[in-house]
């Protein structure tokens, strides 16, 4: 339902509400006394409108107003008691002046106008904030039941105003003045804001509603009875008169219910409070949750709310990590104290708590030694921190007072409890993550160290062909290759795999690059050069850590190929439509420092001809896995390399490569990959690949 | 991924570690805890059983290096046992039969613990 003017701005409101009653101060002047009909029309007709404006605008200056019931209260209670005042006042003072009688002088016009303005707003403004207090904490929208008693309000007004012409309307004015009487009762029960009010403010309103219960009853019997002011009223408008009755009425029934509910809400009030405070702290909580990336500064602020919501005097938190607690926060109790209690209550070794469990003083006693001042806590509760049915911890909360934990504290703990559990969870992850990001950059570090130590380019040499691949897994491993140009044209070449991965591999390998390349000037035999690189390891070599290798030296002069194995993949050689897979005994670097490792070293020298190939590889190749676990293995390697023995290495290393991941395409990769393919061809050109 | 688990049983003066599924990198430490704690318990006789183990890494392999020596040390060894083919020949080319005892069955290792005992 829209009424009239309703849209307009405050302002726009205000001018309109002064208009009329500086329209109405004026017709009054001319026309103070109600004698005809059309008089009494207009001048009610004025009185309606000065009533409906100055309400539309009060009711929209209130609604800008921060929606305390309080204040509202308070509000309507000053403006009535400003009434109760003017009222007093004027019975005491002014009604035995028999000057002071109806009647046409100006100076009566003038204050009876003053009195009845001030009235009128004083009214507006009571029933602007009953109807403000009525929309509050509503949840469905009431404003057809607020409409209807306002329709009937008018009508009553109406009504009133039609007696007055007519006697015999009489029953009309009776009705609408009962039924809106009605109304008002009903409408006065709509006090749900009462409950939200904390118990002071329940208190407060609970004094305060009696006194404006009274007074709205003493201002409505009053302004029949006071013989000037009803007069005054009277005289000024008779639909006025009617108006401020039924607002009086209104008031006193308003108030009354608002009393005996307050009255009623007074014992739950507190049991209420702390619902209210328990709401609030956990939506703090479950803020601070995402916000906070500290376990411990949550810890903290759980323990402090805790105490808080539950009337106990102490509350502390315990992780548990691989069976062992530790103590993340306390609150008002020292950490020995709580350290000591936690133990007595959680006895490690014990099967877990899994739901709250209180222990009263007694029990502590028991199971505590003597020496424990904790004998002062009546009661001490412990919520396990529950997820996915593990125990992360326990929230303790101690209590002095003789008062058990009723069923509400313990949901108030329990709620505690699951909060934190759910930001240790938080925090955990968070943790993971920056780990997995310090790894992530620690893996590119190695990464880079290991694209530096690899050689790009092979060297180019007359007769050889060298082709070569090389995948490094997202955790790096450890693998490495690299040739030498030897003199008297000789070409030496070096595959090697470092155990374990990421940053410590690299290191290594780094190492093991600067051993192959200064040994390589040095020692000839690929055994002598092994022991010696052996050797060199021995100092730096963790003892898990350890490294397979290939050496080998291609002598184009003598077309053959020398070279030893310590603990590496096997070379293969093909040669005349067969592969040979090739592994001449030997241990990995570092397995042995002893004489062990050069006793067991062979050397093997094979011959190296026209169109011969040599591979090399390290195990994240055979090792390669499909999703099914299965492994890429050694025997589709080969077949790869029979087949294309004829075509140029390129094509077979893209081949290999292409099989293999095509292998274990949907599996990440987990090591690195590396294959090297020498092929000697006869016919080629110098400087040409 | 196949997941990995380790378990030590026997009676005394011999262990025996059954090690399960997949030792690599990340399930290592696993097995060097279980290592240790051994060692803490002053047990030196060691047998590993591989009748479950699928697939191991290099540095998987590390682990038996790093603790191989403690065990010598102090009377003890590492011996290995029930492994299948495929874990064997990775074994086999770094040369670790040249430097650890590889038995069939578990039963043999043990008894081979038991006659140096005497």
């Amino acid at each position: 339902m829209n009424l009239p003017f309703t849209k307009l701005a405050a302002t726009q409101k205000l001018e309109n509400a002064l208009l009329v009653s500086i329209l109405f101060f004026i017709f009054k002047i001319f026309f103070p006394l109600q004698d005809s009909t059309i008089i009494i029309l207009i001048n009610e007709t004025f009185a309606f409108l000065a009533v409906y404006f100055w309400l539309l605008y009060i009711v929209s200056i209130i609604e800008f107003k921060v929606k305390s019931p309080l204040a509202i209260v308070l509000n309507a209670g000053i403006l009535n008691a400003l009434l109760f005042f003017i009222i007093a006042v004027s019975s005491s003072v002014l009604t035995e002046d028999p000057a002071f009688s109806p009647g046409t002088g100006f100076l009566y016009v003038l204050i009876s106008s003053l009195v009845s303005f001030v009235f009128i707003a004083g009214n507006v403004y009571i029933f602007a904030a009953f109807r403000e207090l009525f929309f509050l904490k509503q949840k469905r929208d009431p404003r057809s039941y607020f409409n209807v008693m306002s329709l009937f309000i008018a009508l009553a007004f109406i009504a009133q105003v039609l007696e007055k012409l007519n006697d015999s309307l009489d029953f009309l004015t009776d009705t609408f003045f009962v039924v809106s009487i009605v109304l008002i009762t009903v409408n006065s029960l709509r006090v749900a804001w009462i409950a939200f009010l904390t118990k002071r403010q329940k208190l407060y309103l609970l004094i305060i509603s009696v006194v404006l219960s009274i007074l709205f009853g003493i201002n409505f019997y009053l302004t029949f009875e006071s013989m000037l002011v009803n007069q005054v009223i009277l005289n000024f408008s008779y639909g006025l008169q009617m108006f401020f009755s039924l607002i009086m009425i209104y008031g006193t029934i308003y108030f009354g219910v608002i009393f005996f509910t307050t009255l009623f809400h007074l014992p739950t009030a507190e049991a209420f409070d702390r619902k209210a405070e328990e709401v609030s702290s956990l939506m703090d909580l479950s803020k601070l949750i995402t916000e906070v990336f500290d376990f411990k500064e949550l810890a903290d602020t759980v323990t402090t709310v805790t105490n808080k919501v539950c009337n106990s005097e102490s509350s502390w938190l315990v992780t548990k990590n691989n069976n062992e607690f530790e103590l993340i926060s306390v609150n008002n109790i020292g950490f020995v104290e709580a350290d000591k209690i936690t133990e007595a209550i959680l006895r490690p070794g014990e099967s877990d708590i899994t739901e709250l469990k209180i222990t009263s003083s007694r029990e502590i006693k028991f199971v505590a030694s003597d020496d424990l001042k904790s004998a002062n806590f009546s009661s001490i509760a412990a919520a396990p921190l529950m997820l996915h049915n593990e125990i992360n911890g326990y929230l303790f909360v101690g209590r002095k007072s003789d008062f058990e934990f009723d069923e509400e504290d313990q949901k108030s703990i329990s709620a505690f409890a699951d909060y934190a559990s759910v930001a240790l969870e938080n925090a955990k992850l968070i943790e993971k993550s920056l780990e997995k990001e310090r790894l992530e950059k620690e893996m590119d570090v190695a990464r880079e160290v290991q694209y530096k130590i690899i050689p790009n380019n092979a060297p180019k040499f007359k007769d050889i062909d060298i082709s070569f691949f090389f995948v490094p897994a997202f955790e790096v491993g450890g693998d490495y290759y690299d040739f030498f140009e030897l003199p008297d044209n000789k070409l030496g070449f070096v595959i090697a795999d470092v155990s374990g991965k990421g940053i410590s591999a690299s290191f290594v390998m780094a190492e093991v690059k600067g051993i192959f390349a200064s040994l390589s000037k040095m020692i000839e035999s690929p055994k002598e050069l092994l022991v010696k690189a052996n050797d060199v390891l021995k100092n730096s070599l963790e003892r898990k850590t350890f490294v397979t290798a290939i050496y080998g030296v291609f002598d184009f002069n003598k077309g053959n190929l020398t070279f030893a194995r310590a603990g590496h993949t096997p070379l293969y050689h093909f040669h005349e439509g067969e592969l040979e897979s090739l592994t001449p005994e030997g241990l990995g670097l570092g397995l042995d420092y002893g004489d062990l490792f050069s006793s067991t070293l062979k050397e093997m020298e094979i011959s190296f001809n026209y169109n011969d190939i040599i591979v090399l590889f390290t195990d994240g190749i055979p090792e390669s896995q499909n999703l099914n676990g299965e492994e890429f293995g050694y025997e589709k390697l080969k077949n790869i390399i029979i087949e294309l023995a004829d075509k140029p290495i390129q094509e077979i290393t893209n081949e290999i490569m292409k099989q293999v991941s095509l292998f274990a395409k949907d599996n990440s990769q987990h090591d690195d990959i590396t294959l090297v393919i020498f092929k000697k061809v006869k016919n080629k050109k110098d400087g040409v690949i | 991924m196949v997941d990995f688990s380790v378990d030590t049983r026997g009676s005394e003066p011999v262990q025996i570690i059954d090690v399960k599924g997949y030792l690599d990198a990340h399930t290592a430490p696993e097995l060097e805890g279980v290592f240790n704690k051994l060692i803490d318990e002053k047990k030196f006789q060691i047998v590993v059983n591989f009748s479950d183990l699928t697939y191991i890494s290099s540095a998987g392999l590390g682990v038996f290096m790093a603790y191989v020596e403690t065990m010598r040390e102090n009377n003890g060894d590492i011996k290995f046992s029930n492994m299948n083919e495929s874990v064997y020949n990775i074994f086999d080319l770094l040369g670790f039969p040249m430097l650890y005892e590889f038995y069939k069955d578990e039963k043999e290792a043990v008894e081979k613990f038991n006659q140096k005992g005497k």
